[in-house]
Formats: structure tokens, C-alpha cells, sequence
């Protein structure tokens, strides 16, 4: 059997002393939610751990909730349960789509939406798709709460921009405007589910009078973080929603990919995924768009 | 350092001290000799552990054991209580739907969870549940068939 190592358990009831046994523990305390990261990463000694704060025993973490203007998705949410959600379904199509395809059952079962964020994984699928529907994260630390657009908390492979002690709590997604589309794609060895991306792609779109007024495209696996695909964005404002369009827009996606080769695939495989799932994402989208009454 | 656990495994209330840093499935196999549930990868990545806690099949493999405490567990030894097999069981047997058997248990667990939920699933939805299990023998044509035989369709 693969053991763990030994470290000190917690089990907290309160955010307040989730946060201080984070904060007593020091930078290899970690929080357990789902555990398919960190009991993976610990297993394989990737990540030193010598406190394992649970914080499944803190009542408020799970759910999804309409708050009229915003879904609001406690960072306990299992992903299974956001794939599920009509809501999110109907307004955040990407989200449903990723939570969807993201690992196997049996592991989607167990991971949470929070721990997907907490991750920062390159390959996450979550990510890209929390991105291109502009979700914010709420974080409870030492200092009380704050907010921050997911895009902004990753800063590299594993890496985010939060303190040890800082807790997600919520994922909050505002409403999409009138023409909005969004869609989420990804390979993986072992078919579109059940298996980490060798690449993906989520895209977001708002059609208006056949005309695209805004657009976000964001890369898994193509870069130190998932990426926003900046440039391609920036070439679909103010153009038709057509084929042509779409293309540009996905040579000029891989153009901003900065993949790595490892055992799933190598570099210059991932460019070309790259631009066929950034296509693939976009027509999706479109298509999304046109389904909720884009014209 | 030990922590309790109160669970139902199996249907029968269970009381143990464990280490905190083992798994469900150590806790299954080492404490409570349910050798049944196995361990394949270890990472979540074969499926062989798969449980149901709580009705819903997980890998016992990233499952802490705190996790299991308050929780209801059910493992393939509690599918035939008093060696009776259940449907699922059945049709396996029936369909030969094994070569070395390993990847049953959570076949088997993962088929009847999916029963229990949607008495007439479609191939699409069988294939899907038990998508994050790998068969090494490469036994999931008969598996396929075992399961729907199970639903009463093609019996
Ligand atoms: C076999 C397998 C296949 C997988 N396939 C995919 C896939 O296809 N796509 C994909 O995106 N992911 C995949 N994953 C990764 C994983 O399942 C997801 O990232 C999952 O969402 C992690 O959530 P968790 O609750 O299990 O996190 P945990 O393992 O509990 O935590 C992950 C990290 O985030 C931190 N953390 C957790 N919750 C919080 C919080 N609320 N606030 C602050 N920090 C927190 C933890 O300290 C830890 O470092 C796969 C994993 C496995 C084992
Ligand atoms: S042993 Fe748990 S998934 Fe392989
Ligand atoms: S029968 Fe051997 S692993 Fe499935």
C-alpha cells in the first residue's frame, strides 16, 4: 500500500479555528477538502505536509445558491453536484460542461470546487471555465474576507496568491449578459472524461445582432497556469460569429500557448491541440449563445 | 494519536480507534479485514477501491479515515449479507463477466450503486459510471453485458 506519511489532524467546526490551526501549522499545513489532490500529492511526496486541517466538519461551505445577480457555489460543492445543478446548467454553461468531464465518477464523487481553485493545476478543468464566466473567490483569513476574480489567483504551476492560512469559502458567478454563450472542451488519454487534460479549452461569447461584443478564451494545460488567450480574444470583438472568425482566433490561441512536454504529450502536440480545441471551445460557444437566443 | 470512528459498515454499527493518517480503504483491509475492496493505483486513477459511502461510490485510496466517521459505508462483502448474491452479482457470474477478478468488487459495487439510482439505465449511462474503473483483462464487453442483463433487458 502507497501510506502517508505521518502529520497532525485537525477536524475544526469554525472558520476561526480552521484559519489559527492553518496559521499554528505554518507553510505545510494544508487544507482537506475533497482530498483527490492533496492525498495524491502527499502520497507522492510532492507537496511537504505536516498538518492536515479537514474542513468538511464547517457548516456553510456546500452548496449552490442563487443570489439573483450571481450563483454563489460554496467551495465544498463536490463537483459532481455542480455538474449536476440545473443552474449552473443554464447559466453557466461552461462550468456544467468541465465539472462534467473532470476525472471519473468515483473521484468526481469526492472533489470539490474549492480544491479544484486550491490546486492552481495547469491542467485544471474548472479553471479555465471559472475564468471565461469571470467567478470571483471568496477568502476568509486572518484579516476577515475579501474577494478575487479567480484569473488572479493563480500565479503559477500549484501556485496561488493565497496566504497558508486563507480559507476559499465561495465561488461567486455573476450572471451572464443577454447573447452570452460559453463552452467548455478537453482531450485526455483516456477520452474526453475520466483522465487529466492533455489540453483544453473554455470559451465565452456574447453575440449581439450577429456581431461579437465580447469573448474570453482560457487554455488548460498550455501554460505554467490556465491561460487566457488573450489575443484571440481581442481579434473576435466586433466581428460576425463565422467560421472564418473562429479560425483566426484559434491559430492565434496557440500562438499564446506556452505548453511543456511530459508523459501525457509532448510540446508541439499540445500547440496544435491548442488551436483545434480553442476552435472546438469557440464554436461550442457560439452555438451555446445561439441556444439561449443570441440573434 | 487515534480518532474515533462511528460508522456503519455493511449495515452494522462499527466502533473503532484508528490512525488518522490512514486511508478508508487501510481501515477497510488492515482494520476490519475486508480484504474485498482492493488497492490498484493507490491515486484515484484505477478504480479498484471503490466503496459506496453514503450510496455513492468513491476510491477509498483518497478517502481519510476521518472522513468515514457519522458516514455509511458499504463494500462488495456487504452486497451478499448471508452469501446470497445480489442481481448485479448474478448476472456477473452468469455473464463470466471476470478473467482474474480483481476489478470486480468495484464493478460490481459501481453497476449496483447505478441501479439502485436508474432501475433502466442505457448502455451510454453504464458505460459512464463505471468509466473511472480500469478491467487489466480487458473484461468490459462482458461486464456490459453482465450489467444489462442485471436491468432485465436482454435476459
Ligand atoms: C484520477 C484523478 C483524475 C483527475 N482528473 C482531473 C481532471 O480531469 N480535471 C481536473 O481539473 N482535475 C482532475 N483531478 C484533480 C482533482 O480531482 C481536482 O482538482 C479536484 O477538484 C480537487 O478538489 P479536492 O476537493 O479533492 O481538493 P483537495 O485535494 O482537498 O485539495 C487540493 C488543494 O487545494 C487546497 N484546498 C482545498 N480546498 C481549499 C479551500 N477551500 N481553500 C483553500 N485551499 C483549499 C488543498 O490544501 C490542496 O492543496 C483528478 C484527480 C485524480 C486523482
Ligand atoms: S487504488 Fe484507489 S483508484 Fe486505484
Ligand atoms: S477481470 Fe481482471 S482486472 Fe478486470
Amino acid at each position: 500500500m502507497k501510506r502517508l506519511k505521518q502529520f497532525a489532524y485537525h477536524e475544526p467546526t469554525t472558520l476561526a479555528d480552521a484559519i489559527g490551526a492553518l496559521a499554528a501549522g505554518g507553510p505545510t499545513a494544508r487544507v482537506l477538502a475533497g482530498g483527490t489532490d492533496l492525498i495524491v500529492d502527499m502520497k507522492i511526496d510532492r507537496l511537504p505536509t505536516t498538518a492536515v486541517v479537514n474542513i468538511k466538519r464547517i457548516p456553510g461551505l456546500v452548496g449552490i445558491e442563487d443570489l439573483g445577480d450571481a450563483t454563489r457555489i460554496g467551495a465544498l460543492t463536490k463537483v459532481t453536484d455542480v455538474e449536476e445543478s440545473t443552474l449552473v446548467k443554464e447559466r453557466h454553461p461552461a462550468l456544467a460542461a468541465a465539472a462534467s468531464i473532470l476525472a471519473s465518477p468515483p473521484v468526481r464523487a469526492l472533489a470539490t470546487i474549492g480544491g479544484n481553485v486550491g490546486r492552481a493545476s495547469p491542467a485544471s478543468d474548472l479553471g479555465p471555465a471559472l475564468i471565461v464566466s469571470d467567478a470571483r473567490a471568496r477568502i476568509r483569513g486572518v484579516e476577515g474576507q475579501r474577494d478575487i476574480l479567480v484569473e488572479d489567483l493563480y500565479i503559477g504551476p500549484g501556485q496561488t496568491s493565497l496566504a497558508c492560512s486563507d480559507i476559499i469559502t465561495d465561488l461567486v458567478v455573476p450572471n451572464p449578459s443577454p447573447g452570452f454563450g460559453s463552452a467548455h472542451v478537453k482531450l485526455g488519454k483516456r477520452g474526453s472524461g475520466t483522465d487529466i487534460a492533455m489540453a483544453g479549452a473554455s470559451a465565452s461569447i456574447i453575440i449581439r445582432n450577429g456581431v461579437i461584443e465580447d469573448c474570453k478564451v482560457a487554455l488548460a494545460s498550455l501554460g505554467p497556469t490556465p491561460l487566457r488567450a488573450t489575443i484571440a480574444e481581442e481579434s473576435l470583438r466586433g466581428r460576425e460569429a463565422a467560421e472564418e472568425a473562429l479560425a483566426e482566433a484559434a491559430v492565434a490561441a496557440a500562438e499564446q500557448a506556452t505548453p511543456i512536454g511530459d508523459i501525457r504529450a509532448s510540446a508541439s502536440y499540445r500547440m496544435t491541440l491548442a488551436r483545434v480545441l480553442t476552435l472546438r471551445a469557440l464554436r461550442a460557444a457560439v452555438e451555446s449563445a445561439e441556444e439561449r437566443g443570441a440573434s | 494519536m487515534t480518532i474515533h470512528l462511528e460508522s456503519t459498515i455493511n449495515g452494522r454499527s462499527v466502533g473503532i480507534n484508528v490512525d488518522p493518517t490512514l486511508t478508508l480503504l487501510e481501515v477497510l483491509r488492515e482494520n476490519l479485514f475486508l480484504i474485498g475492496t482492493k488497492e490498484g493505483c493507490g491515486v484515484g486513477e484505477c478504480g479498484t477501491c471503490v466503496v459506496l459511502l453514503d450510496g455513492t461510490p468513491v476510491t477509498s485510496c483518497l478517502v481519510l479515515a476521518g472522513d468515514a466517521d457519522g458516514r455509511d459505508v458499504e463494500t462488495v462483502e456487504g452486497l451478499a449479507p448471508d452469501g446470497e448474491l445480489n442481481e448485479v452479482q448474478q448476472a456477473f457470474v452468469k455473464s463470466g463477466a471476470f478473467q482474474c477478478g480483481f476489478c470486480t468488487p468495484a464493478m460490481v459495487l459501481s453497476a449496483t450503486a447505478l441501479l439502485r439510482r436508474n432501475s433502466s439505465p442505457n448502455e451510454e449511462e453504464m458505460k459512464q459510471a463505471l468509466g473511472g474503473i480500469l478491467c487489466r483483462c480487458g473484461a468490459y464487453p462482458k461486464i456490459l453485458e453482465a450489467i444489462i442483463a442485471a436491468t432485465g433487458e436482454g435476459a
